[in-house]
């Protein structure tokens, strides 16, 4: 009884090195947001120096004060928080609409229409083809293009539909004999009821949209709806970088003292922290998410 | 006939609900399945599908006989490789690691900041990289203050640098994230196998081996086949953004290949079939690695 009760000096040394391994792991997983911190937060002459790696040696705001009279970076802020907004209410109307209809029991074609979408999944031509379309369709730059070919999303259909399969039948079946079009019990039932999965996968949707990059360069070369992302991969080229601060200095004077470093960590700062500031909020829905689609998986 | 009008006059509303979504299913999903016949032709943009003249597999021969076919394949598969042989087995042993933890409170500490570079986008990523390992950066610093190097190396601007750069990258943005389904399994192992174990006396170690492993083996086998499956997919985002022209010779693979050749330069035809050779292969991969995995462990993935 005691040999396993009692812990073994192995098996102490174990926890003690498990724990040590763990805190590396964190500070691993959390340093570079908290060095690109303290560097967006110093004085940017000061910074070229190098050396910063977890406080500021000099602190300065400039680079925040900049980036916030800065036109463009505004103007990438607005479209990428209309571009979350936008493409994730319309993908999750459109895909919950869908996979309601795939669950209704009576409806002749909920077979046709599960195998119809099913098959894109794993039978899609990759992104050249889609890229030919949409230039054919003349969907180039316009803001269409962010929400309109990911309006329906195989995966997070299956998703829900798996979440609605687990509601009693009665639930829509009452409405039905009350007299309630389809489109209202969707509305006033399904999506009510389905908030936990709506939620999980609205996570995903938004945190998708507000990191894509690749789709703006591609579809939005005019540069008209260039979100954040592209605004930070643009400093990210350095020259860009410093013509930009060349230009913003015969503007403003004062600020002397930025640099590319800066500017670029403040950039990025600028881009995570939405992020973050909602991560606490949904770590509860997208883990569920993840539990849903491994239940049903 | 008859009792099938009726029956959709009956569903009428459903079906008008649904004809739009089939129109949008077939053009942006069925369509460019079709516009693949392009890798057949000489296409010229802004013609039809039809008009252009047929060439049958000569895109297709062009890109086999050219010298970046040999290049490209080296580092998707490299690239995929490195990403298999260590993306899959470090998310496993972290959540075992995670899951011998004591302290429940430091547990879902870890695991909320291990979940965290998961969310970041690949520009912030490169942004990222592109501090750290700058030639004043960070890595550069401590090598030379440990007195490795006298002279900072450009790790983003040499091609001999650059897979490890990724699969670091990418081991480090999935890590904490894959492991939540390796957790999940190991919570649902039943206790009173665990206990037993504790009783016949078999170790911490031995309970890992014994109980933990075999008890998610359908989970591990059933990620690593889709992870096989995928083995074309090595990356793309991740190549534009770090990659560079000085890199190319390492970080070239077939997508950022189909778009330089598709986007870029303008050779429709020529990308559109290198695209559709990977497509194919790809499918096939995947129906291969469903088939092993029916056959040989009685799970599915399609």
């Amino acid at each position: 009884m005691r040999d396993y009760l009692k812990p073994t000096l192995g098996s102490r040394v174990f926890d003690t090195a498990n724990v040590v391994f763990m805190l590396v792991f964190c500070a691993l997983m959390i340093y570079p947001f908290l060095n690109l911190l303290a560097i967006s937060l110093n004085d940017g002459v000061d910074a070229a120096r190098g050396g910063i790696y977890l406080f500021p040696r000099k602190l300065s705001f400039s680079a925040y004060e900049l980036l916030f009279q800065n036109k463009k970076m505004l103007n990438g802020f607005m479209w990428s928080i209309l571009r979350v907004v936008v493409g994730t209410v319309a993908c999750l109307l459109a895909t919950g609409l869908l996979a309601y209809l795939v669950n209704i029991r009576h409806f002749s074609g909920r077979k046709f229409m599960r195998i119809l979408f099913f098959i894109t999944m794993y039978f899609n031509g990759g992104f050249f083809p889609v890229y030919l379309l949409i230039v054919n369709l003349g969907l180039t730059n316009s803001f269409h293009v962010y929400w309109l070919p990911a309006l329906f999303n195989v995966y997070f259909m299956l998703l829900i539909s798996s979440y609605i399969q687990n509601q009693p039948d009665a639930l829509f079946e009452s409405a039905r004999i009350d007299g309630a079009g389809e489109f209202r019990i969707y509305w006033k039932i399904v999506i009510p009821i389905c908030v936990p999965v709506f939620a999980a996968v609205s996570v995903y949707l938004a945190v998708s949209h507000w990191n894509s990059w690749f789709d703006v360069v591609l579809y939005n070369p005019s540069g008209k709806f260039d979100t954040l992302q592209v605004y930070l991969r643009r400093l990210l080229l350095e020259m860009e970088g410093l013509q930009q601060i060349r230009d913003q200095q015969v503007l403003y004077n004062r600020y002397r003292d930025l640099s590319p470093l800066t500017l670029r960590a403040a950039t990025t700062i600028v881009v995570t922290v939405p992020i973050l500031l909602v991560y606490p909020f949904v770590q509860k829905y997208f883990i569920g998410g993840i539990m849903l689609g491994s239940v049903k998986g | 006939m008859n009792t099938w009008r009726r029956r959709i006059a009956k569903e009428r509303q459903i079906w008008i609900m649904t004809v739009p979504m089939i129109v949008w299913v077939l053009v942006f999903s069925y369509y460019p399945m079709y516009g693949m016949i392009i890798a057949f032709q000489n296409y010229v943009p802004g013609n039809s599908f039809f008009s252009g003249d047929w060439v049958g597999f000569a895109h297709f021969e062009r890109f086999f006989n050219s010298p970046d076919f040999g290049t490209i394949m080296r580092n998707t598969f490299a690239i995929s490789g490195l990403n298999i042989l260590f993306g899959l087995p470090a998310p496993l042993i972290l959540a075992l690691l995670l899951n011998e933890l004591k302290n429940k409170a430091f547990k879902r500490f870890t695991q909320t900041l291990s979940y965290i570079p998961y969310f970041i986008s690949w520009v912030v990523v490169a942004s990222i990289l592109f501090t750290l390992l700058g030639s004043d950066g960070l890595l550069n610093k401590l090598l030379i203050d440990f007195g490795f190097i006298r002279e900072p190396i450009s790790f983003l601007g040499e091609g001999k640098y650059f897979w490890s750069i990724l699969t670091t990258s990418n081991v480090w943005k999935d890590v904490g994230f894959n492991s939540i389904i390796y957790l999940s399994a190991l919570a649902s192992i039943d206790r009173e196998q665990i206990e037993a174990g504790k009783v016949d006396g078999i170790g911490r170690f031995g309970t890992v081996w014994h109980i933990y492993l075999p008890g998610i083996r359908t989970t591990i086998i059933l990620l690593w086949i889709l992870g096989l499956g995928g083995i074309l997919n090595a990356g793309f985002e991740q190549q534009l953004l770090i990659g560079s022209p000085t890199t190319a010779e390492y970080s070239e693979v077939i997508d950022t290949y189909v778009y330089k050749y598709g986007v870029q330069l303008g050779y429709y035809s020529f990308a559109a079939a290198v695209n559709l050779m990977k497509a194919v292969v790809s499918v096939l991969l995947v129906i291969g690695m469903n088939r092993i995995a029916k056959k040989f462990f009685d799970t599915s993935i399609l």
